[in-house]
């Protein structure tokens, strides 16, 4: 498929990616609970089978993994990404308590990651799974005979990743493409999962990441525990008591945007793209921004990115910029097959500068 | 700056401050307004708000800003999170 084809398969139907960017293991033992929130930045209070969003940083406060905690029984399952295995491994042995009782199991290659994203990806899931799945909550997880279906997804639609042991992935794979077919869809890259992220404002570590960027500035401050210590916290205080400088803020633009290029008004520069990307549903590009604190808000037009032969204009915006299919379709009432007999609000909602 | 701009900031970050404030009221969180950022999601993850938090926000949103939501087609685009609900009150202008 193109990626405008691909594109459309996560807005509009159903679309099949395999996730081998992200890792998965499971912290086993009395201690497995403690030993996971020693490394998280984040409270993790969940319940079991319930899912939670935390992150790990390094001693600057910069976020180098993304992590879901996922408390199962008396351990943890983690699927995380910007860390490998052996570096997760790490990182517990560095910081958990040495008297903890737990122990690591990565659960690559035993299983593999495949994640059905989409408007009409429930669909997909009640079909080749079971039609319980559409009352499986946000952020939670179940296991069945050939894995485990845990609800989530980075893309602002119905979102489910499957661990499934690597003797069934082949044949589940093959199943799924011939679900998501039916409801429009196909096999999706990570390049399209990644530009549906960026269009939802979901946090990457492997797209946006650098140099003096902790969790104030990439807005993920609910990640961050006000209680607790953990592997970076004494630089988040001091950023804290510092004050951030910058901001990360979503804009649009007409095209020709470059992560890295500066942002400028009338007086000089006011910021820098941190991640940019044509969206097909705007028309133009998607992209973030790490712009001065006092001037990181959206619905301002007087920016422009300084180019060899002209000015540029963006418009800063509110994140999520689209208004998401996923928040219009009940799967109680509606199928892909009945689509078209309403009349939905368009996806992008706003103008281009 | 432009002058323009500055107000428009001034103005912007008004409203931000006090949609903060109703929400850490709102949803009794122990936490500075300050940290609760602008992009924060509403529902789900984020502040972990529930369907029960999303009555109070309305009332709370029609009572202090005079913004009204309630039956509007466009709730759920605009309780997304802290920045969206700026958004609505100045389109309306907020006062009550």
């Amino acid at each position: 498929m193109s990626l405008e084809e691909e594109y459309r398969s996560a807005r509009h139907g159903a679309a099949l990616s395999r996730m081998d960017h992200v890792g998965l293991a499971r912290v086993r033992g009395d201690d497995a609970t403690e030993a996971v929130d020693a490394i998280c930045s984040g409270d993790l209070w969940v319940r079991d089978g319930r899912m939670i969003q935390s992150l790990i940083l390094d001693e600057r406060g910069h976020p180098v993994a993304d992590v879901y905690v996922c408390p199962d029984d008396d351990d943890c399952i983690l699927m995380f990404e910007g860390l490998t295995t052996d570096e997760l491994s790490a990182c517990l042995r560095k910081y958990a308590d040495p008297e903890l009782n737990f122990e690591l199991e990565d659960l690559r290659p035993a299983y593999e990651l495949i994640s059905v994203n989409g408007p009409y990806a429930w669909e997909a899931l009640s079909k080749w799974l079971t039609p319980d799945i559409i009352g499986l909550p946000y952020l939670s997880f179940y296991h069945f005979d050939r894995g485990t279906c845990f609800r989530a997804g980075k893309t602002g639609e119905y979102g489910y990743d499957l661990a499934i042991r690597s003797d069934q992935a082949e044949r589940s794979w093959e199943e799924l493409l011939g679900f998501v077919g039916v409801l429009g869809g196909g096999e999706v890259s990570l390049e399209t999962l990644d530009l549906c992220a960026l269009e939802n404002g979901f946090f990457s570590v492997r797209n946006v990441s650098g140099e003096g960027l902790t969790p104030l500035e990439l807005q993920l401050q609910w990640r961050v525990s006000a209680r607790k210590r953990f592997p970076g916290v004494t630089a988040i205080e001091a950023r804290r008591a510092k004050g951030m400088e910058r901001r990360l803020t979503h804009f649009v633009a007409r095209g020709g945007v470059e992560t890295g290029e500066l942002i400028r008004d009338v007086d000089g520069t006011v910021g820098e793209v941190a991640a940019a990307a044509f969206s097909p549903s705007i028309g133009g590009v998607a992209g973030m921004a790490l712009l001065d604190v006092a001037v990181a808000y959206p619905g301002i037009d007087s920016f422009f990115i300084a180019q060899q032969n002209a000015e540029r204009p963006i418009r800063t915006v509110s994140s999520p910029l689209l208004f998401n299919r996923s928040l219009l379709v009940d799967p109680h009432r509606h199928t892909y097959a009945t689509r078209d007999q309403t009349s939905d609000p368009p996806l992008w909602p706003g103008s281009l500068p | 700056m432009l002058t323009e701009l500055s107000d428009y900031v001034s103005t912007r970050a008004g409203v931000l401050d006090r949609v903060r404030r109703m929400l850490r009221d709102t949803m009794k969180l122990r936490i500075e307004p300050e940290s609760i950022d602008p992009d924060v999601p509403l529902f789900g993850t984020g502040l972990g708000m529930d369907s029960v938090d999303a009555v109070e926000l309305v009332v709370q949103l029609d009572a202090v800003f005079g913004l009204t939501l309630s039956g509007s087609p466009w709730v759920s685009a605009k309780l997304r999170t802290v920045n969206t609900i700026v958004d609505a009150i100045m389109e309306v202008g907020d006062e009550p």
